[in-house]
């Protein structure tokens, strides 16, 4: 959730009519999709020294996903958060210092683009081997099942990750043991490189069925709305106590990492991803990005500006908070 | 067994199982603490992890004490996820080795979550590992490893050796450690009696090395089982030719007392070490690591060494009773370094030393 929308109740029946729940989705995702484009503005200045997974094309799943949760239901995502990061309502000063490695940084400069945190909205710590942090989000469901709390932990993950052990591991226990989790799968269709046909012999719901899991695709990953939708729709599931899976369709733009297209490397071709541009509202409404932009522009400016001010981590900090 | 450390005043003693140490402490993790739990492959079963779960899920019921799937990486990421919201989990493999299917979980995630995220978070929690040995536990259902995971920075390593330090450790791991703790537990101790002290330390031991034995003629740094083994083997010593060796239980394997370590060598200038494990890059490797980082010249003669030989462990008992090392061995390798290879004392005959253990009847 944005800055400023706090008093939001997802989940409730809202007196704000469509076009402001669209209006404010908009601006989340529009704030991410300007977050990342500075970042490649900036990334030849080599103010941020560490690799960048950038989420250009996705921002609406974690802008409806996001929207549709509380602020104290948790997130554990992956090492393309930034989207996840700003759509929980993560400060964008302490993102860009921690991007800049400077002390400021959310984790002072430990973490990096890779490991975003930001663990007082929720979204906890993003793991860069993929699939690792699938099972802390059943973990979390776990406790939050014995307080006997109304909390839900969310599981993100793409759908690569659902190749790994783990991946089974955790929709087996989380059936087994009936934890509030969402396990959400951000489908780009690609792993680095590689085609989900070259991967998966199985089908993601029909898999999940057979552990009993309630299950759903959303085919219109950029329907910010339908996606807020289907996630409240699968929370309630998941509040009354059952674990669910997620699949949501989207399309990655940029290289699996670094700032650049890839399109010229041959191994897929702009035409994959002109369908979803074609479609991006962050594309066609342009009258709303006009208006939106600047005062988004500021508060990035103010961002990077704290950051370019936050001193460097010094050797003090090389050998603190290992235990 | 004197386990004694200055902390403890030497009161009132009384006999406790290593096994009975085990779930005494886990009892109390569940009574003291609300937020702790305990999971792991039969837990909840009738055998309860040697004797050391027995009971626990009737007395605290299922919610806290129970069984997982076959999902060791998945068990412990349920653990981390449980330790982030503030739960305390003590997760079991009842076999070391099955831990190196939780690899990344321990490595990558847990180990690295406090440093990772700059401090924001943590994720204390409890895994413990039993180490099996004998009867031909073979090469998959021996190996210790706490080289392995001392390795990573973020880990602390234990390795209990006497009901004594499971009493000290664990309450206060479980209280206070504020990170992943790793404990390497020894099978053919679970069922050991130790004497242990009736009452409560005055004040936290500290999770680290201590002297199991006072001596001043050679040094002997062991770690688990093979403390017991050295303590057996000073006690022959003395008594064959009135050397006085000092045993060294290392007892964390993250974060040993170095400076009692290398007090004890430049006193006595002579260095067994004696580790449940390989020797090629392990614990003997970094006590002499530390003894060339401050002063080689303290060794009079070169270091003695007694570990598993270089080999997955065979599963023959002809070939198992020679892979580990002897008490026939333990006892030479202290001699030698004393009084070098011609020393002309009787060896022990006692070559396997499971057999020993077997007719043993405590308590240490």
């Amino acid at each position: 959730m944005a800055a400023g929308m706090a008093d939001f109740q997802a989940g409730e029946c809202s007196l704000m009519d469509s076009d402001e729940r669209y209006r404010r989705l908009f601006r989340t995702a529009l704030t991410i999709r300007l977050v990342e484009e500075r970042i490649i503005e900036l990334y030849p200045s080599d103010r941020i020294q560490s690799p960048v997974h950038l989420s250009i094309g996705q921002e609406a799943v974690a802008v409806g996903v996001c929207d549709a949760l509380k602020p104290d239901d948790l997130v554990f995502a992956t090492y393309r958060s930034h989207g996840f990061y700003i759509a929980k309502g993560g400060s964008l000063p302490k993102m860009f210092a921690e991007l800049y490695g400077r002390v400021g940084g959310v984790s002072k400069g430990k973490a990096g683009s890779m490991h975003l945190s930001a663990p007082e909205v929720g979204l906890m710590g993003s793991s860069a081997v993929v699939a690792s942090s699938i099972p802390h989000a059943v973990g979390a469901a776990l406790s939050f099942k014995r307080r006997g709390s109304s909390r839900v932990a969310v599981a993100v993950f793409g759908d690569g990750a659902t190749e790994e052990g783990v991946y089974h591991e955790s929709l087996n226990f989380a059936a087994l043991m009936k934890v509030p989790v969402l396990f959400l799968c951000e489908d780009n269709g690609l792993a680095v490189h590689s085609f989900k046909n070259a991967r998966q012999s199985y089908n993601l719901l029909e898999h999940a069925r057979t552990f009993g899991i309630e299950c759903r695709r959303v085919d219109e990953g950029w329907d910010m709305l339908a996606i807020r939708q289907a996630t409240l729709d699968a929370l309630a599931v998941v509040r009354a106590g059952r674990p669910f899976v997620l699949e949501i369709a989207t399309g990655r733009y940029k290289e699996h990492v670094g700032v650049g297209d890839d399109f010229h490397f041959g191994y897929r071709s702009a035409a994959d991803i002109d369908a979803w541009k074609a479609r991006d509202p962050l594309l066609l409404d342009e009258q709303l990005v006009a208006e939106l932009k600047p005062e988004i522009d500021r508060e990035i400016a103010a961002a990077a500006a704290f950051a370019e001010n936050s001193p460097f981590p010094g050797r003090d900090e090389l050998l603190t908070d290992i235990i | 067994m004197n386990v004694s450390s200055k902390e403890r005043p030497s009161t009132q003693t009384r006999v406790l199982s290593y096994a009975g140490a085990l779930l005494e402490t886990m009892d109390a993790a569940l009574a003291d603490h609300p937020n702790a739990f305990i999971m792991g492959q039969g837990v909840d079963d009738f055998k309860g992890i040697f004797g050391s779960t027995t009971g626990l899920a009737q007395k605290y019921g299922v919610e806290r004490v129970f069984d997982v799937p076959l999902m060791e990486e998945g068990m412990t990421g349920v653990a981390i996820g449980a330790a982030l919201v503030g739960d305390y989990p003590i997760t079991t493999h009842i076999r070391a080795d099955f831990s190196f299917l939780a690899m990344n979980q321990i490595v990558n995630l847990a180990s690295k979550y406090s440093y990772m995220f700059g401090g924001i978070m943590s994720c204390p929690m409890l895994i413990r590992l039993v180490v099996g040995r004998s009867w031909g536990q073979g090469a998959q259902h021996s190996q210790s490893p706490q080289a392995t995971f001392a390795h990573y920075p973020g880990l602390t390593v234990v390795m209990p050796s006497t009901s004594q330090a499971i009493l000290d450790m664990y309450p206060q791991i479980i209280a206070r450690h504020p990170g992943p703790v790793v404990s390497i537990e020894h099978r053919l101790l679970y069922n050991l009696d130790f004497s242990v002290s009736a009452g409560t330390p005055s004040k936290p031991i500290p999770l680290t090395s201590y002297v199991a034995r006072e001596g001043n003629d050679v040094t002997v740094v062991a770690t688990s089982v093979m403390v017991l083994e050295a303590l057996r083997a000073a006690q022959y010593v003395a008594e064959k030719a009135g050397i006085e060796a000092e045993v060294i239980d290392l007892n964390s394997i993250s974060h040993p007392d170095w400076e009692l370590v290398i007090g004890s060598i430049r006193k006595t200038g002579r260095l067994v070490i004696a580790d449940t494990s390989w020797l090629e890059y392990g614990v003997a490797g970094e006590v002499c690591r530390q003894v060339m980082l401050r002063d080689p010249s303290m060794l009079r003669q070169a270091p003695a060494m007694l570990g598993m030989a270089a080999a997955p462990c065979p599963t023959a008992k002809s070939l198992e009773d020679i892979y580990y090392p002897s008490q026939h061995e333990t006892v030479e390798a202290i001699l030698t370094q004393v009084r070098g290879s011609g020393h002309g004392i009787e060896l022990p005959v006692e070559r396997s030393m499971t057999e020993g253990y077997k007719r043993f009847r405590g308590p240490f």
